[in-house]
């Protein structure tokens, strides 16, 4: 049987994994152009890892309490990873928000150290011998495995896109002047705090939910390289949200297919296919810069 | 009439930067903020706009409603490298005009297209903010400013990186926009050069040697005061009608 013959028969296997890679690459896509023009790419990696602390501290405090948080049907809500997840990443996702006065912390090294203590946390969770017999289970819920994904998760990351999209569809303008030029719509009367926190939930939101379902790679690949393969191809803001909204689904789309095909790790194929998009950006610079 | 004021204002981030002073922006009037780098000057511009809270003061809006500001920031605090057009740039100036959740509307972009004709840019709306000049993206960001509507014009050194005449054609434009729209104007610079002519009233400012001192432009520019706030000698000669100033190598008399 031909590659595309044996992945079309196995169609059963893969549909929810693909659609899964496909919503999150469209909708960090479309994220990844505010994450990267505002010079903030180490935020998803943060606020991935960040999310991470939640739904490990949802397994600790389920065992401390002697819940398996596993056991959907007997779980309190209240212990559900996801929810633990989703607060987890809005207090790192406002804590981000906040312009600090002070000058020896940068937003930068806020969002550095959030990466950096958060992942110490997830390790320090993980290895506590109160999960040890979950760690694996627990690792693919933190982070995702791209290959097989519940429906549950699908619904999640298509609720998070949605409510992104439509924040950013209603407050397009505020969110593009807050984030171009802060001072600016500060002195003309515009909240920047408010859309500054409103953008950054929604990113947060769906960077939580598409880690669960993809992986951590992709989604911090998803969140950066399409954007930056995008904005080196145009000027104009539409068709950059475009070509690179454009770029996270076949990145996701033939990075899945590629992987079946080759037997290769989901996740990071995804990212493979989504770098080669930087060529022709790369390609234009270099021609630019020899003329 | 005044359009802002401060009074017994202390102003600062967290520790007081100047002694407790008294400012007012009037209407119609061109404020011009003078002092070194590092003075205290936008401290001053963040607390006047109520941006930065006193430590100590009040602030009051006579009118019982902070005025419309067209505000041009400094342009190298802007990242030229956003895929943007002059026009969408000079359309955020009408962001508060729409009002939130709106889209600019065609009236919106025509009031943008007037603005960059006015400044003398208007053949620029399409062009890429990356391909702009220097000279070209300051006058992006004053058109900026004039399709906000404003009634007081701030602006944050503005002439900081030019040549000597095109800072006086810069500030031409704006007495020109001045007169047009019936404006304010506030101007903070550290270039001595940019205020004769252009300011009528001006604010010395030194947080190092704790000054600030208020006044109309004739008084505020003599050799004494100047020679404070720089720390050495200056002299001010009238040339024509221009004031000449120039920096000594000696201290101030």
């Amino acid at each position: 049987m031909s590659g595309f013959a044996d992945f079309w028969a196995g169609r059963d296997l893969w549909r929810e994994p693909m659609i899964a890679g496909v919503l999150a690459g469209a909708v960090l896509g479309y994220i990844g152009v505010f994450v990267v023009l505002k010079r903030m790419v180490f935020v998803s990696a943060a606020l991935s890892e960040i999310s991470g602390v939640g739904v490990a501290f949802a397994f600790w405090l389920g065992a401390v309490l002697g819940i398996d948080p596993h056991a959907h049907a007997t779980i309190p809500l209240l212990l559900e990873p996801t929810w633990f997840s989703l607060v987890f990443a809005c207090l790192a996702a406002a804590l981000f928000s906040l312009r600090p006065g002070h000058r020896k912390l940068a937003t930068e090294t806020i969002v550095g150290l959030g990466y950096i203590i958060s992942s110490a946390l997830v390790l320090a969770i993980l290895n506590s011998p109160r999960i040890a017999q979950e760690a694996h289970a627990v690792g693919d819920i933190l982070f995702g495995n791209a290959v097989t994904v519940p429906r549950k998760q699908i619904e999640a990351l298509f609720s998070a896109a949605l409510a992104a999209v439509v924040v950013h569809a209603i407050l397009f303008k505020e969110l593009l002047f807050v984030s171009y030029d802060p001072e600016t719509a500060m002195v003309q009367g515009i909240g920047v705090f408010r859309y500054e926190l409103l953008l950054n939930l929604a990113t947060a939101v769906v960077i939580s939910v598409a880690t669960r379902a993809v992986g951590a790679l992709p989604v911090f690949a998803f969140s950066v390289l399409p954007a930056a393969a995008a904005l080196m191809l145009t000027d104009r803001m539409r068709l950059t949200i475009a070509l690179s909204v454009l770029f996270g689904v076949v990145s996701a789309a033939v990075g899945y297919y590629v992987s079946w095909v080759e037997q290769l790790p989901t996740g990071a194929t995804m990212v493979v296919v989504a770098s080669l998009f930087l060529l022709p950006g790369l390609v234009k610079i270099l021609r630019r810069s020899s003329v | 009439m005044e359009l802002i004021r401060l009074e017994r204002a202390v102003i600062g981030y967290r520790t007081p930067l100047l002694p407790p002073l008294d400012l007012a922006v009037r209407a119609g009037t061109t404020l011009g903020v003078l002092g070194p780098n590092g003075a205290g000057k936008t401290a001053l511009l963040k607390s006047l706009l109520g941006l930065l809270p006193l430590l100590g003061g009040r602030r009051i809006l006579p009118h019982g409603r902070s005025p419309r500001v067209g505000y041009v920031p400094q342009r190298d605090r802007l990242d030229m490298s956003w895929p943007l057009t002059v026009l969408d740039v000079v359309l955020m100036g009408r962001a508060r005009l729409v009002g939130p959740a709106k889209r600019y509307r065609e009236r919106d972009r025509r009031e943008a297209r007037a603005a960059l004709h006015e400044i003398g840019v208007g053949d620029l709306a399409d062009r890429p903010l990356y391909a702009l000049s220097g000279g070209q993206h300051q006058k992006v960001l004053i058109a900026r400013a004039i399709a906000a509507e404003p009634e007081l014009l701030v602006l944050d050194e503005p002439t900081s990186a030019m040549d000597p005449a095109a800072e006086r054609i810069l500030l031409d434009l704006v007495a020109r926009l001045k007169k047009a729209h019936n404006l304010s104007v506030v101007l903070v610079t550290h270039q001595l050069t940019a205020i004769p002519g252009f300011a009528t009233e001006v604010a010395l400012v030194d947080r190092e040697r704790g000054l600030f001192e208020v006044g109309p432009v004739e008084r505020m520019i003599d050799p004494d005061k100047l020679g404070r706030l720089y720390g050495r000698e200056v002299r001010v000669a009238k040339v024509g009608d221009a004031t000449a100033i120039v920096i000594g190598n000696g201290a101030p008399r």
